[in-house]
Order: structure tokens, then sequence, then C-alpha cells
């Protein structure tokens, strides 16, 4: 188990944060979800060892998250959300910076500040003074930064805000380029969940400082009924009477997308043979799973 | 034949436990202000009175080379503890040190306030005395420099220049005044430096405050003292106060009739201050209310 | 339908620097997404659509009027900036009102307009807090707030969903739809496609300045032919219908996988491929679990377009 907490509270004066937070994380890239003032950044903090919690116990990469916060900053890399640099640096004294800042020997820092900047696509500009660099650059300095000291644990937050979709695609891909690897667990926390769909395997949704739903992001999507989104082309008024025909309760929506419940004698094939017969082109089909929005409207409770 | 593997790569160093985790800070301050345009000026400019001074032990000791320039005077120049202070506390100096401190110092919070890094240092294992401790240095390198060394080099050139130890001999506690006062001045400076600086996410407004706390706490008991005629009213003055400081060290009697303590009382008490606004402003979150 | 918003030969430039250059278009009642990468001049052309800078060259016009120093006009447009623009010592309900009251509204009714649309973004409870203490997603409601207030017939927002949570975005998103129902202009610009997506099919997509396309989505699609459509089939038996497609002229590329189960048919033409289809699935009794286009969506048009 990389991240493990129990029963975790945490308040700022009076407004609870954090209310019982249970989490157990052992690999890949997990997703941290919920509304603003769900105690995301609270958690992220606790676990950064930023803040001490009030009650509850946990342990991180094996260190407790109380006694050994600094043993747990050695090994945890950290990407904020809004933009972060110091003016008059170039990238690479920069990286090579906090990696010593991290407990890396000089030379190493510097060594590896230069892998790590190539590596986030840096490495054209990494002379460059950061006050020039564009909202895309300095994102991905924040991730070289934080990748810098190899960290076991990688926390980013928000790491797509402000990005446009190039920069973003290129930041999601390297993100899951990362996770790939089976030794660094990354937790992201993000408004965008799209995002989170494609680079995570496991969410975490929180809501009012308590844990709603976890686990594996496939899992949690299924559905159990028996329903397809059809996309079709050609005059379907008969394809739709035949599909009736057979048992099959039929919506069609704005997207011009029908939504079939099958029934449970119905195999797959006989739409296709109903298609056939009418002389329908089927465009798209799919079995329809719950959408990541969808469900964490669910899980926080809100329609 | 090998491939190396594409992608992310590990590295296969090992961490090392710094004795002085505050020093990559400090190191980076003094680079910074090296970056600085007109700083290399000021810093030349400032180390002119220590050369000025040095000339003077010079001169003390080789009198018969400058025996056109005493006309009449049984002395040109002594090497004694005023001589001493009057380097010390001389308004020159400790001008030229605000200067500094405008071009050096100013950014060394307010920078990171301002581009938010606060939240990269201490994701990473670093306490927050060693940050304070880090920032803190740089200033007192810049200070030391112009404080510490040309103070023992003035009692070094004079051993040298005179042959003797008896100068030494005669004023055995000037060299551990010349350290106390150094340190005393540069930590008073490094505190005034990191309050002021804490202020503010604006850099230029953090420069134009050290500067005119420095000369208006000045101006104003210069007002007050003309109106009232009251001594006292030198504490309002950072300037006065460090001179009167100075002149308890070197053994002179305070241009002021004022007890120097009062004076050493207010430099700390805004030591003080700046220790409490400092651990209140350096925080690795901003805590939203 | 006419055109509510119409641009001719729109060009400006900053000094030497090009800021949109050429655009001539005509946008037409309902939701627009305005598209493209960092510095295509999506934001300096929702800044000449409403008025805030002048054309270097050409014209825009609103409802047929031009909009340079046409104050009357501005009334009708509702506009929420990309960057924060507030007074950080006013509270969210002064903030409302001395920009509501701007407008030619009676006392009372500022007061219900502006409680009307904080409430409608959820900041009624945070009202009297002072703007400096918001979180960013409360700036953002803020914003938007402020665009919507005199109920414009043209609501023109930047990069409105950036920064805030699911819900609140969903929320967005269902008003925007409400508003394109009550028959209003609303044109969006976002970084997040799918966001863009879920709000309308009619996108203008810039790049360097210039329109790169402009259109319905899967028009726009279908009209780039460098690029064959990708067809994702997910079956139990994915080799046996590869190998009967084989022989087709209009199947281009045949790939398997990633996963053991997926066959990736890259065509021309498929209209033809996908009359093929049903057939092959009945007669080899192939059981079909999904049948998708990966390449049909926005990204993949803006990826094909701007060229990744």
């Amino acid at each position: 188990m990389n991240v493990e907490l129990k029963d975790i509270h945490f308040n700022y004066g009076k407004i609870t944060a954090l209310d019982g937070v249970d989490l157990a994380l052992s690999e890949g890239a997990c997703g941290l979800l919920g509304p603003n003032g769900a105690g995301k950044s609270t958690l992220l903090r606790i676990l950064l060892g930023f803040l001490s919690p009030e009650r509850g116990e946990g342990r991180v990469l094996g260190y407790d998250i109380k006694k050994e916060q600094f043993l747990i900053r050695r090994s945890v890399g950290y990407m904020p959300e809004d933009d972060c640099l110091i003016a008059g640096m170039d990238a690479v004294t920069f990286t090579a910076y906090f990696g010593e800042m991290s407990g890396m020997p000089r030379q190493e820092a510097m060594k590896r500040a230069h892998d790590v900047l190539f590596y986030v696509g840096l490495g054209e500009s990494r002379y460059r003074l950061l006050e020039t660099y564009s909202g895309g650059m300095k994102q991905r300095l924040k991730l070289a930064q934080a990748l810098v000291h190899d960290p076991k644990l990688l926390f980013l937050d928000e790491p797509t805000s402000n990005l446009d979709p190039q920069g973003r695609n290129e930041i999601l891909d390297l993100i899951k380029d990362i996770s790939s690897k089976k030794d660094i667990q990354v937790l992201i926390s993000s408004h965008i969940l799209p995002d989170i769909e494609y680079t995570c395997s496991h969410v975490v949704i929180l809501n009012k400082g308590k844990v709603a739903a976890q686990g594996d992001i496939e899992a949690l999507k299924e559905i159990q009924y028996s329903l397809y989104e059809i996309k079709t082309k050609g005059e379907n008024g008969g394809f739709l009477k035949a599909l009736k025909d057979k048992g099959c309760r039929v919506e069609e929506t704005e997207d011009q997308i029908m939504k079939v419940y099958m029934p449970a004698n119905l195999s797959r094939n006989e739409i296709f043979q109903v298609a056939l017969r009418e002389n329908i082109q089927i465009r798209y089909f799919v079995k329809s799973r719950t959408s990541l929005e969808d469900l964490f409207a669910k899980t926080v409770g809100v329609d | 034949m090998v491939i190396s593997e594409q992608g992310y790569v590990h590295w296969q160093g090992t961490f090392i436990e710094r004795r002085f985790p505050w020093w990559p800070i400090t190191r980076l301050g003094i680079r910074l202000a090296f970056k600085r345009k007109f700083f290399k000026f000021v810093f030349s400019i400032s180390l002119l009175p220590a050369v000025m001074f040095s000339t003077g032990v010079y001169i003390s000791e080789r009198l018969d080379d400058f025996q056109f320039m005493l006309k009449g005077q049984d002395r040109l120049l002594e090497v004694n503890p005023a001589f001493f202070k009057s380097y010390f506390t001389s308004e020159p100096l400790l001008f030229l040190m605000v200067m500094i401190m405008v071009l050096a110092g100013a950014g060394l919070i307010c920078d990171d306030l301002k581009y938010n890094s606060l939240q990269l240092y201490f994701s990473r294992p670093l306490r927050k005395r060693d940050y304070v401790l880090g920032k803190m240095a740089t200033v007192f390198f810049f200070l030391l420099i112009l404080t510490l060394v040309p103070g023992l080099l003035f009692v070094l050139l004079k051993l040298i220049f005179a042959g003797s130890f008896k100068f030494l001999a005669n004023y055995p506690w000037i060299p551990v005044s010349v350290i106390a006062f150094s340190l005393l001045v540069t930590l008073f400076f490094a505190f005034y430096t990191l309050l002021v600086s804490s202020l503010s996410k604006n850099r230029r407004y953090v420069s134009i405050l050290l500067f005119l706390v420095y000369i208006f706490s000045n101006v104003f008991f210069g007002i007050f003292y003309s109106i009232f005629h009251n001594p006292y009213f030198c504490l309002l003055s950072i300037q006065c106060d460090i001179q009167q400081v100075g002149a308890a060290f070197f053994r002179q009697s305070p241009h002021y009739d004022v007890p120097w303590i009062y004076s050493f009382l207010v430099l700390a008490a805004i030591c003080c201050l700046s220790a409490f606004v400092l651990k209140r402003k350096i925080r690795g979150v901003e805590v939203v209310k | 339908m006419t055109a509510v918003i119409q641009t001719k030969n729109l060009s400006k430039w900053y000094g030497n620097v090009l800021g949109l250059s050429d655009v001539s278009l005509e946008v037409e009642q309902g939701v627009t997404g305005l598209l493209g990468p960092n510095g295509a001049g999506k934001s300096t052309f929702l800044k000449l659509i409403t008025g805030q800078i002048k054309p270097s060259i050409g014209h825009v016009a609103i409802q047929g009027q031009d909009v340079w120093n046409n104050y009357p006009l501005f009334g009708r447009i509702g506009f929420c900036p990309e960057q924060d623009a507030f007074y950080d010592e006013m509270t969210g309900w002064e903030f409302m009102t001395s920009l509501l009251s701007l407008y030619s509204f009676s006392r009372a009714d500022v007061q219900s307009r502006a409680e009307k649309a904080l409430d409608f973004v959820e900041l009624a409870k945070d009202k009297d807090r002072l703007i400096r203490g918001y979180s960013r997603g409360m700036r953002q409601r803020l914003k938007l707030a402020q665009a919507v207030a005199h109920d414009p017939e043209i609501i023109i927002l930047d990069e409105p969903l950036n920064g805030l949570d699911p819900l609140s975005k969903r929320k967005v998103i269902r008003l925007i739809k409400d508003y394109k129902e009550a028959g209003k202009t609303v044109i969006v610009s976002s970084h997040v496609l799918p966001e863009i997506e879920a709000l309308t099919r009619t996108i203008i997509l810039l790049h360097q300045g210039k329109i790169l396309a402009r259109g319905d989505i899967h028009y726009i699609r279908d009209l780039i032919d460098k690029h064959p459509h990708m067809i994702s089939v997910k079956c139990s038996d994915p080799r046996r219908l590869a190998s009967s497609l084989v022989g087709e002229p209009s199947v281009l590329n045949i790939q398997f996988g990633p996963a053991p189960d997926t066959v990736v048919f890259e065509t021309q033409d498929r209209d033809k491929f996908f009359g093929l289809i049903p057939r092959l699935i009945v007669d080899h009794r192939i059981d079909v679990e999904e049948i998708t286009s990966p390449d049909d969506n926005l990204q993949a048009v803006f990826d094909y377009l701007v060229g990744k």
C-alpha cells in the first residue's frame, strides 16, 4: 500500500474540511475528484505533511503522516495548481535547485535536471529565463520540478488547467507514461473529468469531507441492465418498429443516438439481423455505461 | 547492442543529509543578487569606505611620508577605538548597506510570495527555520563583507604596518568588539530586510519601503529634535540607534545623551517583530478563510 | 436563418503582432464553439465582436449594426472575459449592483436582477464577502453572473468553464443550452474539447489568426480527405471479420489491437463499409460488442487540422 489513511479529520477553525476519510491506494494512477470545497486540497496537504490531521492516522509510502513528514516529502513530488517559479532563473538551475532542496547532491541534481527537462519537452528552452515562459511551458516546468528527485508518489493538482488542446494532450501523455511505471503512484486532482478518464484507472470521489466513492473506474461505470447506444444512417422508422416488436424499449436522444434497452433473451446479433433486413447502417454500437460525469453527480448527490 | 529505454527513467543516486540544508538557498540568493543591474556597481562603491580607512591605517603608521599633509598638527590620524567607531557608524557606510539591502535583499521573500514558490520549498524536506536561515545568510554574506571583514583587516593592517603588537596590547578588546558589533548590525539588517520583504508581493514596494523607513526614521528624528530639543527622539531613528550602540561597543561617548541600552532595545524589538511576522507570513499553504 | 453576428475581412494587429487576419464569417442563433491553440486569436476575435477594440481592417456588425462605438448595442451583449477583472475590495453584491446600475435599470430592478443572477450561480450565500476572499471557482461564477444578469440576447463567454468543478460545469452547460432554446446567440471559447462537444456541434476553429474550419463537427470531419475514417470493432472473432473485408477496395488498412478482441479498419468510403458490415456479422454469426469511430470527434478534427 502506498497510501493508507484511516479516519482522518481536519478542521479550519469551525469549518470542517475532512470528516473521517479512509483511503487505500496501491499502484497506478488515481484520480481525486470532488466539488469545490470537498476537501481535496486539504487531503493533498495532509498527505504532503503541510498539515497534520486532528484525528486519525495514516501512512504514506510506509511513513507515518504525523511523525515522519520529512521522510514523506523526500519521496513525494508535488505539482501545485498555480504557477510557481523563481524570477531571474533558467529552467535548469531552477529544477536542479529544487533537486538539491530534496536532498540530491549538487552535481547529481544538475545532471538529473537536464534529463527531466528533456523528458517533459523543455529541452530546447531550458536555458531561457523563466519569466519568458508561456503558460504551457510553466506547466511542464512544474512537472519537471516535481519529478527531479525521482519521487515514488506524485501529486498533481489540476495539471492541465490553462492549457490548449495540444498542450493538454502532451501533458496527459506524459502523466500516462509516468504512471505506466509500476513503481510510481500518481494522484491527480482535477475538475476535467475526461482527463481523469484518460489517465487514471482508479478514482476517489470526495464529498463534504468524506469519501463518497472509490474504486476502479471501469467497474464503477458498469451498469447492470443491457442498454445499448446505437447510431444509424438510413430510414430508421422500420428499424425502430422491428426492434420494438422484438421487445426492446427505445429512446431517442437529441444527438441522434438511440438508447435501446434489450430484453435478456435477445442477442446482439439479432439487432444486426434487423438492421440487415431493414437496410440500415449501424454506425455506432456501444454498451451504455454511466459516464464519469453522471457517476460523479450521482455520488455527490446532486442531479 | 542496446536500445535504451524510452520514456521516464529513474534516478539511480542516493540522497544526502546536508549539514546545512539552507546553504543552497543562500547560494541562490547571492547568485541572483549579482544578476541584478547596478548591484555590482553599488557593491563595489560600498567597498570604498573600507579602502579609504585602510589607507588611513597606512598613513597613520607612515607619517614620515606624509609630512606635507601635517601642516603643523601633531598627528594626522590615530588608529584607536574612535577610528573603528567612525568606520562602523559612518553614515555613508550605513546608507550603502541599506542600498545593498534594497538591491539584494528586497526580493528574498517577496518574490517567493509573488511567484508562489513557497509551496515548492515546503513540499521538500525543509523546515521553516532552514528557509529563513537560508534567506538571512544571504544578507549576512553581503553585510559581513562590509563590516566584519574590513574591521578585522584594519586590525591586521595596523599590526603589519606598525610591526609590533602595541596596538593590541593597548586595546585587547577591539577584535571582540569588531566581531560583536558586525554581527549585531548584520543581524539587525537581516531581520529588517526580511520583515519588509515579507510584507508585500511587489518587489518595488519593498525596495521603496526599505529605503524610506530608514531615511524617514532619521528625518522624523531630525524634525522632532529641532522642535523639542529632546535627545530621546534619537530612538526613533534607525541610523542613530545603530550609531548609539556602536559608540557603546567601541567604548566611546555616544553622540546623544541617551543610554545606549535603549537604542539596543529598539533594535531588538524590531528583530522580534520581524521574527513574529515571518513566522506568520511564511507557510507552505494559503489557508482559505 | 439570418446571421446575428457578421464580420467582414476582420483583421487586427497589435503593433506588429498579429491578432486576427481576414476573418469573414456569420454567426447564427444557437451555440457556437470557438476553438484554437493558444495565440490563435480567439480572445482578439471575442474582443472585436464585443466592440472592445477597433479592427485594423474590416467590420463587425451585430444584427446589422456596426459594433464599434455603438453603445446602445452593448446592452444586448453579455461578455465573460477570460482573465479576472474584479475590484478585490468590493463584495460580490456591490460588484453586481454597480455593474448593473450602468444599464438603465431602475433601482429595484437592479437589485432583483443582481439577486437572481447571484442566486443562479449559487453565490447568494457569499454575496457579502469581499471578492478578494473568493476562490477561483467563485470568481469564475461571478464573472458569469455579470455576463448574464442584464438578460442579453448575445452572450459571449471566454473560457467560462475554466476552474469550475464538474457540478458547476454541468449547471453552466445546462444554462447555455437553455439560452439556446430561448433563441439567444451564445459564443463559447474553450480549451477543453469534450466540453465544447457537450455544448454544440457548430464550431469555429481559428489558427494563426485565420479561420481554419467552420461549421458542423461531423461535416468538417467528412471533409478531411487526408485522413481516412477509422472504425473500431470489438467482437468475438475480429480476424474472421477482417479476413472477409481484406478484398474490399474501400478498406485501406486493417489493424489489430491493442485489445485482442478489437480490430480497427480505415476506410475512405464509410457508406460502403457500413453497408457491408451487417451482412458479414449476420453471416459469420459474429457477436459484436462495440462499433465506434475513434476519430469522429472534435479532438480528432482539431488534431488533424491544427496538425500535431
